[in-house]
């Protein structure tokens, strides 16, 4: 599994675990809040159940009251049975709950009424109408309750029935009455109506299908909600429940709370709830809670994924710029290593780059006592001028080992570089070429700043023809100037790192800054090494930028024109053999001066011999005059011949030479002069310029 | 550069003395004519006194010697010097003579 895979899994688990914590708190809350609305809803429905048992014994009270208040009439009204119509209509007149009223007499009491006698008050269109009901449809002697009024040792309350048209839920209080003997000779019986409790119950219910019931003693529905309210059959499924004819578990949603009287006739005051109803708030709730907390989890999971997302290309950025800074600083070693790294007593080079890589260069190479210099800056910085830097330091390498002319050395770098140069970067460029004898000095400026020249206590600076930079026209003509430079002469050379490095105030260091540091230099001790001059330009530059960042690369270059104890002699001749014995002389005579021993001076005299003669043979048409001119320059380390001719190109490096493995019999005779040039001295070169073959050799002669 | 020649019954000795460069090649060549003509004779060239040859000269040299053997004789270098050997070295020619 990768470290992705990995870091997948886990932010999967993080979500994972904070989705089953918020759950489990909301499932314990909601417990809580469940047990809180059910205790709530315990002592409310205790609290209304109370009430409602109060209201139900209070009108039951007010007609045991308006009974016992009027009773002593009915009492009084015995004596005459005409008067007993009054006596009700007096009874029943006080109570509004009372429908009517009645007294029963025992059978034959009154015998002037007959063997029945019930005169029945009932309130009609609010007035009050008695009248006698007894007869032989209806003998109320045979009703239980009369029966057990009439026995019962004080008042009683009937089982509620239903009565009249209107199918009217009532119950009757009967209070015995009892003539002087003490005797009970009728029920006194006042009828309470009781449709208007089921409506008193069922009112302000909390709850759309919660309903308030009234039941007998026996759990018999005395009254209940109207039935457009609650269908009946769930009135009857609670009845079922509270009878036991249905046990709790057939609807465990449902809640029944009940509370008895706690007088006769010991009623029981019923409420029924739906739990489902009373927890809905609550599901409302935890439905609400799970869409919020899968949002916040959604939330979490998209922010962590988001963070991890981050994370992970950050982490990959930093990685990545790990790697490409472990890459620049291979880079930066391979442009270091690209410099040289050991310097001639007369030359002194510094690069610092303003980043890792740098597009600055400089270079030299030193071949047939001639050094070969270079600076450049290639346009921009970093990465992309680096590269052509590096381009360009490579193809000053190559050339410069062949070619002598900087104005040919500038020509081939141009032509390299402007192919397949799409992003239009160029370089300025310089490129020297001093005569190590001589201090003949040849140059081309592709557009760099002008060196300065520290000649006999003066500062100047050289003056250059202005070309144009390296990378711009693939045909652009470099012109080439050449100065010789007097013995302890100084050319400091630099980019505009140096004069353009800039201080915190974005001033700038400025040629000026340069001079002035140059003059210290000369005013200290002219002859120091370069090595103190480059420095102290590289101190100063850096003091004048203060904790300026260093904005572009600084490279400097300084070479002084040392000739030391140097010997030089010359020779002309002309195109005929006979002339190598001259130059035999003449070279004898230089080999003397330098004291070499006989080894060395033949074999050196052998190679400028075969060189000169191939010149004497082929550089002119046969029966032409010409003249060979030969130097011998050496400083005591290394000795160099020049011959320069004016005949027809003629490269001899560029001769076979011959295979010195054959037998005599396959040898030819001829093409051992060039190999014996070249194996006997360190180097040998060929050139033209202003029409001349110029053949160098040098060895050394340590 | 002197050249002189003795000729025994067997053997034609050449001896050179001086510097043998290009310009002294082509005399060199006319004064060792008789060389070429060995008519089956050792050839002995001694180099005692040669200080100096160039390639002119081992040219010279080289046209004895397959002058030489093409008659079957055989071309002896005497005492050759430590500047003459290196050419000689340098150019394959220890190859190709015999030394003494």
């Amino acid at each position: 599994m990768n470290s992705t895979e990995k870091s997948r899994l886990s932010r999967v688990w993080i979500i994972v675990i904070a989705a089953i914590m918020v759950e489990a708190l909301s499932i314990v809350q909601a417990e809580r809040m469940r047990n809180m609305i059910l205790d709530q809803l315990n002592s409310r429905s205790h609290l209304v159940l109370a009430s409602r048992a109060n209201e139900i014994d209070h009108a039951l009270d007010l007609v045991e009251t308006t009974m016992q208040e009027n009773i002593w009439e009915v009492r009084r009204s015995l004596a005459h049975p005409d008067s007993v119509f009054q006596a009700i209509v007096y009874l029943i007149d006080d109570n509004p709950h009372v429908l009517g009223g009645c007294l029963a007499f025992i059978p034959d009491y009154y015998p002037s009424k007959g063997r029945l006698f019930e005169p029945y008050g009932q309130k009609t269109n609010g007035a009050i109408l008695v009248r006698q009901i007894e007869g032989p449809d209806h003998d109320y002697t045979l009703n239980e309750a009369f029966q057990q009024a009439i026995r019962a040792p004080g008042p009683m309350w009937s089982e509620p029935y239903r009565y009249g048209p209107d199918s009217l839920s009532m119950t009757t209080y009967y209070y015995p009455v009892k003539d002087e003997q003490g005797r009970v000779v009728a029920a006194c019986g006042l009828d309470l109506d009781l449709s208007w409790l089921g409506d008193t119950l069922n009112t302000q219910q909390p709850f759309p299908s919660s309903f308030g019931l009234l039941l007998t003693r026996e759990g018999k529905l005395v009254t209940g909600p109207s039935e457009d309210r609650i269908p009946a059959a769930q009135v009857q499924e609670a009845l079922d429940i509270l009878n036991g004819t249905l046990p709790q578990s057939a609807n465990p949603a449902i809640d029944i709370k009940t509370l008895s009287m706690n007088r006769a006739p010991y009623w029981q005051v019923v409420q029924v709830y739906q739990t489902s109803e009373a927890l809905a708030p609550l599901h409302r709730m935890r439905i609400y809670q799970m869409f919020f907390i899968l949002l916040g989890l959604a939330i979490l999971a998209f922010m962590i994924n988001r963070y991890a997302h981050n994370e992970n290309k950050l982490h990959r950025a930093s990685e990545e710029q790990a790697r490409l800074g472990g890459e620049l600083a291979v880079a930066r070693n391979i442009q270091q290593q690209m410099l040289p790294e050991t310097f001639p007593p007369f030359v002194y080079g510094f690069l610092e780059p303003a980043r890792e890589v740098g597009g600055d260069l400089y270079d030299f190479i030193i071949r047939d006592g001639k050094f070969f210099f270079c600076i450049g800056d290639v346009s921009g910085k970093g990465v992309p001028s680096a590269m052509l830097m590096s381009v360009a330091h490579s193809l000053f390498r190559m050339v410069s080992q062949k070619e002598e002319s900087p104005s040919h050395i500038l020509q081939a770098l141009n032509r390299q570089i402007c192919q397949g140069n799409d992003s239009n970067m160029f370089l300025t460029f310089f490129v020297g070429c001093l005569d190590l004898y001589s201090g003949v000095l040849n140059f081309g400026n592709a557009g760099h700043d002008k060196p300065f020249v520290l000649s006999d206590g003066k500062i100047e600076l050289l003056q250059t023809v202005p070309n144009l930079p390296l990378g711009v026209f693939p045909d652009t003509h470099f012109e080439e100037q050449n100065c010789t430079l007097a013995p302890g002469t100084i050319l400091f050379m630099y980019t505009d790192g140096l004069t353009e490095a800039k201080n915190t105030d974005q001033k700038e260091f400025t040629r000026e800054g340069v001079q002035k540091v140059l003059h210290e230099f000369l005013a200290a001790d002219p002859e120091a090494p370069l090595e103190t001059l480059v420095t102290s330009m590289n101190d100063a530059a850096h003091r004048f930028a203060g904790d300026a960042p260093q904005s572009d690369d600084l490279t400097m270059l300084a070479l002084r024109f040392a000739p030391g104890e140097l010997l030089r002699e010359e020779i002309h001749l002309t195109n005929d053999e006979s002339e190598t014995t001259r130059l035999g002389t003449f070279v004898k005579d230089f080999f003397g001066k330098l004291e070499l021993d006989n080894k060395t001076a033949s074999g050196m005299r052998l190679a400028l011999e075969e060189a000169v003669v191939n010149v004497i043979k082929y550089a002119y048409p046969a029966g032409e005059k010409g003249d060979i001119l030969v130097q011998a320059d050496s400083n005591r380390e290394e000795v160099r011949f020049t011959i320069v001719d004016s005949g027809m190109p003629f490269d001899p490096t560029a001769v076979l030479e011959a295979d010195t493995t054959l037998d005599a019999h396959n040898r030819p005779i001829g093409g051992l002069g060039i190999l014996l040039s070249r194996k006997l001295t360190d180097s040998i070169s060929y050139s033209r310029r202003n029409e001349q073959n110029i053949l160098t050799l040098t060895k050394s002669i340590l | 550069m002197t050249t002189s020649i003795q000729e025994t019954d067997t053997r034609i000795t050449a001896t050179l003395s001086g510097e043998l460069d290009t310009a002294a090649a082509q005399e060199t060549e006319k004064a060792l004519m008789p060389l070429l003509n060995s008519q089956g004779k050792e050839i002995y060239i001694d180099c005692t006194s040669l200080e100096y040859i160039s390639s002119s000269g081992l040219r010279v040299l080289l046209s004895i010697l397959k002058q030489a053997k093409s008659v079957g004789s055989r071309v002896v270098l005497k005492n050759v010097n430590e500047v003459i050997r290196d050419v000689l070295d340098l150019t394959g020619f220890v190859n190709i003579f015999e030394f003494e």
